[in-house]
């Protein structure tokens, strides 16, 4: 990411803008919501992957002010909602698509079923992302 | 299956607290299927989407609406060589990329 921050360095003009925006890593809730209430089931357990990530993203970053590339001038978390119909939909997306990233451990899964079993006719399965965006401007 | 992702539209919400796009060239870094893309690029002069993958990239290619094919162009880039001369863009966004 270190090359890739130089590169958009040279794409962008003097003072040009550069936002960062990704999920953070950390235990993100899993969550029962329908327009009564909201229920939290547990957390989804982050993987090796997930913490490389965002350990070489921080240090390129953290790499890219050092050396005067970017200056880091706005930074903000904010959340990130993924929902499903149901656990069924929700636990055959995450196999599919954060497999590489995240799980949810068996005792959630069956915290999920139960809540679900009485849930809200209109209730949907969500996780919540924490997402980081930051706002670095080019310097020089 | 029925996904939503950001019903509450927090991400372009921050997003556009973060940077001012109007008239801006703006590079789109993980572009995938245009999802975010499709959310500021209206506002902007004009926007380069790159991803590394392909099959990500065709579903913008569909996706993206005919008032936007003037404006908007996607290619399958890697962020580490980009193809792009210098000073080409004012604002660059590195979207859920590590």
């Amino acid at each position: 990411m270190v090359h890739a921050l130089e590169e958009i360095r040279r794409v962008l003009v003097a003072g040009g803008t550069l936002i960062d925006l990704r999920p953070l890593a950390g235990g993100w809730p899993v969550e029962l919501v329908s327009s009564r209430s909201s229920q939290e089931a547990g957390c989804v357990t982050d993987l090796p992957q997930a913490l490389e990530d965002d350990t070489a993203a921080n240090s390129a970053m953290a790499h890219g002010e050092s050396a005067g590339l970017f200056q880091r001038e706005r930074e903000e978390l904010f959340p990130f909602h993924y929902s499903w119909d149901s656990p069924d939909e929700m636990q055959e997306y995450l196999k599919k698509e954060w497999a590489d990233f995240a799980e949810v451990d068996e005792t959630v899964w069956k915290r999920i079923r139960s809540l679900w079993a009485l849930a809200d006719a209109d209730a949907r399965v969500g996780v919540r992302l924490k997402m980081l965006i930051t706002r670095w401007v080019k310097v020089g | 299956m029925t996904i939503q992702k950001d019903p509450e539209r927090n991400e372009v919400s921050y997003l556009h607290r973060c940077a001012d796009f109007s008239g801006k060239r703006v590079l789109e870094i993980g572009c995938g299927d245009g999802r975010l893309t499709w959310r500021y690029a209206i506002a902007a002069r004009n926007v380069a989407g790159i991803d590394l993958n392909r099959d990500e990239l065709k579903i913008a290619g569909i996706e993206r609406g005919s008032d936007l094919e003037k404006t908007v162009a996607l290619a399958q880039a890697d962020s580490i060589r980009l193809p792009f001369r210098d000073d080409a863009f004012d604002l660059a966004i590195l979207a859920w990329t590590f």
